[in-house]
This record gives C-alpha cells, sequence and structure tokens, in this order.
C-alpha cells in the first residue's frame, strides 16, 4: 500500500516523532483542513446547543428557566460562534484548503508555513472568544453586531469578544491572502482562469473580499475598544461622536461579509451539479464571472441594513438600487445550475440531494432578502423576525446546507472510505423538513411585527415559536444523524476508491485513496475543460503515475 | 410592566400609508412566488424527467449555452426587480414624506432604557402634556420627533399597525409621521436591541375621536383622556417621569434590572439614598453590577421629593 497523507506529512518545524505533534506542526494543507474542520464543528454544535437553549426560552412568553440577560448573552453567543468562528472561515477553511490545491494541480497552498500559523491563531482567536465566558463579568450581550453605543456601556465583557474578532479577521486576511497566491501562481500548466473549476473560482473571488473587506472591520473594532476604554469619542453620542458611524462601519465589512461566505458555497454547487448530471455544466463562464461581479457590487450595498438609522432618503434608494444588482448574478447562476440538468443523467446521491434541496431552500433564502431590500417594505420588517428567518434561510439554507453537500461530496477523497448512502439520506430528509419548520412560521410572526433578540413576547405569536421548536428538534435529530453517520463511514465505510462519483475536476486523479503527501504524482498539463463529459462518461483519463492523458 | 401584553392591531392596517406598504409586500410576494417557481418547477422536472433510469448514457447531451434562453432569464428577472425596487421606493416615499408642521400635530418622543416618554407641544394654558401612552386624534398627521438621552443607547419606535419604525438615537432627532384614520389602541415596540428589557419596552398608540382629544389637549388633565385622575405627589411624577419603573418595582418585592424599592426607608437613610439617585455607582448592593443605572443630574429639591416618595410612598 502507497504511504497517505495520514501516514506522513511535513512540519512547520522540526521532524517531531509522535503522531500528536506531527498534527500540531503538520503544514500539508490537507491535514489543517482536516483540523479546521474538526475545531469549528465542535463550536458549530456548541451554538446549536445555545440555539435550542433559545428555542426551548422561546417555547412560552414570559420566562422559562432562563432570564433575560443570560438569553441576550446566549444570542450573542450564538451569533458571535456561528458567524466569526464557523461560517466565516467555513467552506474556504476546510474544503478550500482541502480540495483547492488539488484542483489545480498544486502540491499544496502558497505558502504553507502562513497556513500553519494562521490555523495557530484561528485556535487563538476562538480561545480569546470564548475566555469571557469564565470570567466574572461573563460573555459579551451586544449581539454579534456590537452596535455602539451599547457595546460601550454594557457591563459584560464585551473586550475579550472584540480582540478575538479582531485576531480571527486577521486569520481569515491570510488565508485570503494565501489562497489568492495559490491561484495566481500554482495553477497547472495549460489551466488559464476559464479552465478551473468553478470552486477554485468561489474560493477566489472570496479570498479578495477577505483580503480588502476583512480589514475595514478590524479598525472598527479597534475604535470600539479604543473608545471604550479610553474614551476618544468617535461613537460615543456624549462626547460629540457618533453611533450611526459605527453601523455603517460595521457592515461596509459584514455585508461583503456575507458574500465570503456564499460564493465558496455556490462553487460547491458549480461541482456537484455536473457531476451528478453527468454532463458538462451550463454557462460555466456567466457562473465564473457572476460570482466576480456579486463580489464587486457587494461592496456597495452595505446601507441596506440601516433604512431605519435616520439615514438620508436619497441614500436608501441608492443603496437599495444597487442591493438588487446582487440579485441578478444570483438568481442567473441559478437558472445555470437547472439548465445544466436538461437532457442530463440525474443521480440522486446525497450529495446531489443536499445540493438539490439547497435550491429550494436558498432560493427562498434570496427572494425573502429581495423582500427587505425594497426600503418600504424594510422599514416595517427590519430588525423582526422575518429579518432573522432570512438569513437562517440564506446562511444555514444556503451556506450551511452547501457546505454538508461538500462534506458529503469530498467525504471519500479525503477518508478513501464511503459512509452509508441510505442513511445519510435519511439524515439529509430529517434536515430538510425539520428545517423549513424551524425557520419558515418565523417570516409569518415576523410580518406580524415579532422583533427579533426578544427574550419575551406577546402571546399571539406563541404558535409560531412553538412550531419552531418542534421543527428545531428535527432538524437537530438529523443533524446529529449525519454526523454519526460520517463518523461510522471513517471507521468501517467500505474503501471508495479513487473516483467514486465518476467526476472530472484533477481532485479525482490522485495515485491513490486516500491521496498521498505530496498529492499528484507529477503536474499535469490542463489543455481541457473542468467538466468534460461524453456520453455520461468523464472525457480526460490519466495514468495516474505520469499523470499524462490516456484518453 | 404596565403595559399589558396583549397583541394590539398587528394585523390591522391603522395607518394610511400601510395599504402602500402592504402592496408593496405582496406584489414581491407573488413576483417571489414566479420567480422561485421558475426556478424549481424546473429542476423537480428534469429530477424526475432525466432520473438515473430513465436516461440511457448516449442519450445525455452537453447543452451548455442557449443565448435566447439565457438573456430571457436575465432580462425578465432584471425586470421584475426593478417593478420591486420601484415598490419599495415608492412605499417609502409615503412613509418618509413628512406633512409640513403647522399641518400636524408634533409630539416629542423620549425612548430610553426602558420605557417611551411622549411630551406634547405646549396647549393654549401653556401646559405640557407628557405621557407614557400616546393620544392623538383620528384622521390627523402626527409628525414624532424622537431622540434617546445622550447616556443612553439606540432603540426603535416600531408600530407594527401602522408598518412603520425608526430608530431612536441618542444625540440625534429622528423623525416618523403618520395619519391614521381607525379608532382604537396599537402597540409599539422597541425593535433596536437596548438591553436587559428590550423585550419588555412596549407602549401604546390610542387612536381616539378628534373631540375628545380636543377637550383633554386643551385642559390640564395629567393622565390619558378618560382616564380618571389620581392625586399624585411630586414625588411619584418625578419617579415615573424619569422612568424608574423601568428598572425598579416599589408595589413588590420583584427584582426587575434594579433591587425593589418596596421598604428602601427602613434599610437606608436619606443621605444613601440621595447618593443612590445621583451618583449609583458609589454603594452597589449586592447581585447586582455598577453602571447599569444612569446617574440622574437632577435639582435637589426633585432628589429630595424622590426620596420621600420611596420612603413614604408619597
Ligand atoms: C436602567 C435601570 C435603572 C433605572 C432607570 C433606575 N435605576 Fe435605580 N438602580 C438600578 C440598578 C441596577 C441598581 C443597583 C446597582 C446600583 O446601585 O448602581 C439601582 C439602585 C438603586 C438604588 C439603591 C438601592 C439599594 O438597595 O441600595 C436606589 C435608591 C435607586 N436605584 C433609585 C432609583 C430611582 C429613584 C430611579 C429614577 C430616578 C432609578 N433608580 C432609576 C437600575 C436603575
Ligand atoms: C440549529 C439551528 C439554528 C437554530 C435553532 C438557530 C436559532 C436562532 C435563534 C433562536 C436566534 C435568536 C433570534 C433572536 O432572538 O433574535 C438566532 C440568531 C442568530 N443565528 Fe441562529 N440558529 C441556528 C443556526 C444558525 C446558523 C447555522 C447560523 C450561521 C451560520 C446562525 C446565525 C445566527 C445569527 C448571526 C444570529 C443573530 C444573533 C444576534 O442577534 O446577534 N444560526 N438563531
Ligand atoms: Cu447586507
Ligand atoms: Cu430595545
Amino acid at each position: 500500500m502507497s504511504k497517505s497523507y495520514f501516514d506522513e506529512t511535513h512540519t512547520a518545524i522540526g521532524h517531531p516523532k509522535s503522531t500528536f505533534m506531527q498534527w500540531m506542526l503538520t503544514v500539508d494543507h490537507k491535514r489543517i483542513g482536516l483540523m479546521y474542520a474538526a475545531v469549528m464543528f465542535t463550536f458549530f454544535f456548541v451554538a446549536v446547543a445555545t440555539a435550542f437553549l433559545m428555542r426551548l426560552e422561546l417555547f412560552a412568553p414570559g420566562a422559562q428557566f432562563i432570564d433575560g440577560d443570560t438569553f441576550n448573552q446566549a444570542f450573542t453567543l450564538h451569533g458571535v460562534i456561528m458567524i466569526f468562528l464557523f461560517i466565516v472561515p467555513g467552506v474556504p477553511a476546510v474544503l478550500g484548503n482541502i480540495v483547492m490545491p488539488l484542483m489545480i494541480g498544486a502540491k499544496d497552498v502558497s505558502f504553507p508555513r502562513l497556513n500553519w500559523f494562521t490555523f495557530w491563531l484561528y485556535i487563538l482567536g476562538c480561545i480569546v472568544a470564548l475566555a469571557s465566558l469564565f470570567t466574572d463579568a461573563g460573555f459579551a450581550d451586544t449581539g454579534w453586531t456590537f452596535y455602539a453605543p451599547y457595546s460601550l456601556t454594557t457591563s459584560t465583557n464585551v473586550i475579550f469578544t472584540l480582540v478575538a474578532a479582531f485576531i480571527l479577521g486577521m486569520a481569515s486576511i491570510l488565508t485570503g491572502l494565501n489562497f489568492l497566491v495559490t491561484i495566481h501562481r500554482l495553477r497547472a500548466p495549460g489551466m488559464t482562469f476559464f479552465k478551473m473549476p468553478l470552486f477554485v473560482w468561489g474560493i477566489y473571488a472570496t479570498a479578495w473580499i477577505q483580503l480588502l473587506a476583512t480589514p475595514v472591520v478590524g479598525i472598527t473594532l479597534i475604535l470600539a475598544i479604543l473608545e471604550k476604554y479610553f474614551g476618544i469619542g468617535i461613537f460615543d453620542p456624549a462626547k460629540g461622536g457618533d453611533p450611526v458611524l459605527f453601523e455603517h462601519l460595521f457592515w461596509i465589512y459584514s455585508h461583503p461579509a456575507v458574500y465570503l461566505m456564499i460564493l465558496p458555497a455556490f462553487g460547491i454547487m458549480s461541482e456537484i451539479i455536473p457531476t451528478f448530471s453527468r454532463r458538462e455544466i451550463f454557462g460555466y463562464r456567466t457562473i465564473a464571472l457572476s460570482s466576480a461581479s456579486i463580489a464587486g457590487i457587494g461592496y456597495l450595498v452595505w446601507g441596506h441594513h440601516l433604512y431605519t438609522s435616520g439615514m438620508a432618503d436619497t441614500a436608501k434608494v441608492i443603496f437599495s438600487f444597487l442591493t438588487f444588482f446582487v440579485a441578478i448574478p444570483t438568481g442567473i447562476k441559478f437558472y445555470d445550475w437547472v439548465a445544466t440538468m436538461y437532457k442530463g443523467k440525474i443521480i440522486l446521491s446525497t450529495p446531489m440531494l443536499w445540493a438539490l434541496g439547497t435550491i429550494i431552500t436558498f432560493t427562498i433564502g434570496g427572494l425573502t432578502g429581495v423582500t427587505i431590500a425594497m426600503i418600504g417594505v424594510d422599514i416595517h420588517l427590519q430588525d423582526t423576525y422575518y429579518t432573522v428567518a432570512h438569513f437562517h434561510y440564506a446562511m444555514l439554507g444556503g451556506v450551511v446546507f452547501l457546505f454538508f453537500a461538500g462534506l458529503h461530496y469530498w467525504f471519500p477523497l479525503v477518508s478513501g472510505k464511503m459512509y452509508n448512502e441510505t442513511h445519510a439520506k435519511i439524515a439529509f430528509y430529517l434536515q430538510f423538513v425539520g428545517f423549513n419548520l424551524l425557520w419558515f412560521p418565523m417570516f409569518i410572526a415576523g410580518y406580524y411585527g415579532m422583533p427579533r433578540r426578544y427574550f419575551d413576547y406577546l402571546p399571539e405569536f406563541q404558535i409560531y415559536h412553538q412550531v419552531s421548536f418542534f421543527g428545531a428538534v428535527i432538524f437537530i435529530t438529523g443533524l446529529i444523524y449525519m454526523f454519526v453517520v460520517f463518523f461510522k463511514g471513517w471507521r468501517n465505510g467500505k474503501p471508495s476508491g479513487t473516483n467514486p462519483w465518476n467526476a472530472t475536476t484533477l481532485e479525482w486523479h490522485m495515485p491513490s485513496s486516500p491521496p498521498p503527501l505530496e498529492n499528484h504524482s507529477k503536474v499535469p498539463y490542463v489543455d481541457f475543460n473542468p467538466y468534460e463529459y461524453h456520453h455520461g462518461e468523464p472525457v480526460v483519463k490519466f495514468d495516474y503515475e505520469t499523470m499524462k492523458r490516456i484518453d | 410592566m404596565d403595559v399589558n401584553n396583549t397583541l394590539q392591531g398587528f394585523n390591522t392596517m391603522a395607518a394610511t400609508f400601510a395599504k402602500d406598504v402592504d402592496q408593496a409586500f405582496w406584489i414581491n410576494f407573488w413576483i417571489s412566488v414566479i420567480l422561485g417557481l421558475s426556478v424549481i418547477i424546473p429542476m423537480f422536472y428534469f429530477a424526475w424527467k432525466y432520473r438515473e433510469k430513465n436516461v440511457k448514457d448516449e442519450d445525455i447531451e452537453n447543452v451548455t449555452h442557449n443565448t435566447a434562453l439565457e438573456i430571457a432569464w436575465t432580462l425578465i428577472p432584471t425586470a421584475m426587480l426593478m417593478v420591486l425596487f420601484y415598490y419599495g421606493y415608492t412605499s417609502m416615499q409615503v412613509l418618509r414624506t413628512m406633512p409640513a408642521e403647522s399641518e400636524s400635530i408634533v409630539v416629542h418622543v423620549e425612548g430610553k432604557k426602558w420605557s417611551w416618554k411622549h411630551t406634547y407641544e405646549a396647549n393654549k394654558n401653556g401646559f405640557v402634556h407628557k405621557s407614557k401612552e400616546l393620544y392623538v386624534p383620528k384622521d390627523t398627521n402626527i409628525i414624532l420627533k424622537m431622540t434617546a438621552p445622550l447616556n443612553d443607547v439606540i432603540h426603535a419606535y416600531f408600530v407594527p399597525a401602522f408598518r412603520m419604525k425608526e430608530d431612536v438615537v441618542p444625540g440625534r432627532v429622528t423623525k416618523q409621521w403618520f395619519h391614521s384614520e381607525k379608532l382604537g389602541t396599537y402597540d409599539v415596540e422597541c425593535a433596536e436591541y437596548c438591553g436587559t428589557r428590550h423585550s419588555d419596552m412596549y407602549t401604546k398608540i390610542n387612536v381616539i375621536p378628534k373631540a375628545e382629544y380636543e377637550a383633554w389637549f386643551e385642559g390640564n388633565s395629567k393622565v390619558g383622556p378618560g382616564e380618571k385622575e389620581v392625586e399624585k405627589s411630586k414625588g411619584q411624577e418625578l419617579y415615573d417621569d424619569n422612568g424608574c419603573a423601568g428598572c425598579h418595582s416599589i408595589d413588590t418585592d420583584a427584582t426587575l434590572v434594579g433591587p425593589s424599592l418596596k421598604g428602601i426607608g427602613a434599610k437606608h437613610d436619606a443621605t444613601y439614598l440621595k447618593d443612590a439617585i445621583v451618583t449609583p455607582d458609589k454603594d452597589v448592593p449586592e447581585g447586582f453590577t455598577a453602571g447599569v443605572m444612569p446617574p440622574f443630574a437632577l435639582p435637589d429639591a426633585d432628589v429630595d421629593a424622590l426620596v420621600d416618595y420611596m420612603t413614604t410612598g408619597k
């Protein structure tokens, strides 16, 4: 048996003998991706548990078993973990790291040591973020948005969270930088930009956002820290500062950040749909360029979060208008994906089920986003559960669902084994049904005027919260089920072989399964498009020793 | 709190512009349904039509372009989205185009942790009405000029039945207006997160007949129209005006945000209580944190009156 990346590794310093130290010091992109996955999903479960706590509390109006302050800390903890620890590093840190270099025929990212450093910076950020749980003042209660002046005056421990968000932002910038250089410099010869798989395009567009937008939030967080602890008077109205300025600065980053979450996820969709339709993708260039244009226009729409902040009406109109122009390229992608299924052969394996399920949930998430891009309507719906339901449909029903799709898709690549498909499908259906039950009622509650971040609510909203609670139970059951399926697959799954899905892109052309430490045996020459099928069979075939084409 | 929790009028349209907002919402809803189905129906259809069993490998076709279709699915949704942008814009216009102040009643709103206060312009006698709930005549333009104290945080004045909302920002005056043609009582909620009792920051808007409003407004009653005036001491008035009740209960032992003030006179002397109002961080009772209660810079006489009220109930 040839050696896989589990058997040997390169390390940042020295040649440690112990397996443990080899993992801690590894610079191999595949191992680093796996370590991100382990840490991120651990936190994900903490955040899900926190969310379940909130759902339990909201089962009936009035206090059930926690008080208002604890509830406020709970949604802050949930939001901070989900955003800064989980979904912002998200798909790039895990699947970008593992798959992107393989897809472009590289041996690793451009700066493997920097990649290692970034991982540990991320870990430091996580520790600082959660450390305040154990201080006297307790975890921040500001919401994940840290709006001034509330964050300046609260007695809870916001400094840890702000510093952590800053560190995590730093890690995000470094990941972006590393990936940008990798994609520019390490593509296999012959692979022009328009021969890259679309997942790489997603990672590429994202990397620019990470690099250019994240510094803005870094500066904002520093200003907030200086304001809170040194009273410089930028945001504090009592000193002549402007709290609304904070909102602007915050959203200048945080709006592009939502595209930073979704673009790599769209990339996953673009890999899965052609593979399981056994044909070439429809509108390759349109999809690639729409990612780029979303990343571009995404910088100019942040004001749609501030329609009720007292901003000038002219500014609202401009922001609203631009926002509609992000919806267009997004919509086109969906038509392209569906068109890819036309005259294909649709194989409903688990990754495809997740992808198709997401077409439904993200369509709802995207179109309800259009509702609140409409100024007059948003004035009513802003800061209600309609908005909360919208972003859960987009982030959970969009990004996270596609993340899961990607995990199922690349699981055999990473582990060399196959999970049990039947059980994996049951887990999908549970989560799909649970999710819709969990969040759809909240659109209605929001429409009738149920504000967000409410610990207590008027009795008329109870029915929606109760349905939502049962949805959460089903969803979380499915979630746990899915991870059990993964664990079992990892331990006892059948060997998958190098290309179990009959896919075309380079990561499926490995000499062995799981892949060896330095990936492909030789750097391939890429004179073909990423999704070339003929009569349902991949066109391009390689001799895995020489990486020469043999078709 | 004293606003009892019943949902009032959320599903009614009680302001003139509510119908514009709802119209924009429902246009959006139906266009969304069309756009959504234009993706989801073909998806299901293809997944069924080209299902694995049904397709022979030779029949797979690599269709990668279709210019006419691509133009159609770019331009048609774009046109629909522009319609939505337009209705978003027009519904904003009716919400945000303030009527002339000369043809409206102006009411000043102060939102602070965690209560609302409405202050009217002086009436003929020079008397200024202040009230927790808002009383307005039917069929009249009302302009709200809203702000929060400098040492407070952002709130938002949200009236679901009117479909209107605007942030209430310390150090700024934001405005919104409405015109209601429906008598009734409508809930106001705080929609911008403001801390511990954010979800208790309710008040109400009472739309009453014009004559009733006039009679009340020109009088000097210290309570709302139709309410029986109870004699209030100066201390109690200050206690209500300054929103102490938002954080302290005084008739019961319930701990809200601060400790209950019931029987406080037996526990502390007047000096302590004065300090507790003017410099609350000086002595912090056990189980509470400093920095939550804002310092109140009130004239000495007012502080004395408050202390009297707390110790004697008068
Ligand atoms: C934002 C909430 C809030 C408001 C509004 C508020 N308080 Fe307090 N108050 C507190 C908290 C919290 C404490 C305990 C911590 C402290 O002493 O600073 C407290 C403490 C006190 C104490 C001392 C109690 C003791 O047992 O030592 C007094 C007296 C008091 N408040 C009176 C008032 C009066 C009178 C007003 C209105 C003018 C008022 N408070 C408004 C939150 C509030
Ligand atoms: C198990 C599934 C989930 C449940 C049951 C859940 C539930 C909730 C609830 C009840 C709230 C509080 C709403 C409020 O009071 O306003 C909330 C807020 C939030 N959730 Fe989730 N959620 C889930 C998954 C996610 C995921 C996957 C993400 C992102 C990746 C996410 C991101 C957020 C954010 C950013 C907030 C806002 C926090 C804030 O107001 O500061 N959630 N969620
Ligand atoms: Cu945004
Ligand atoms: Cu509030």
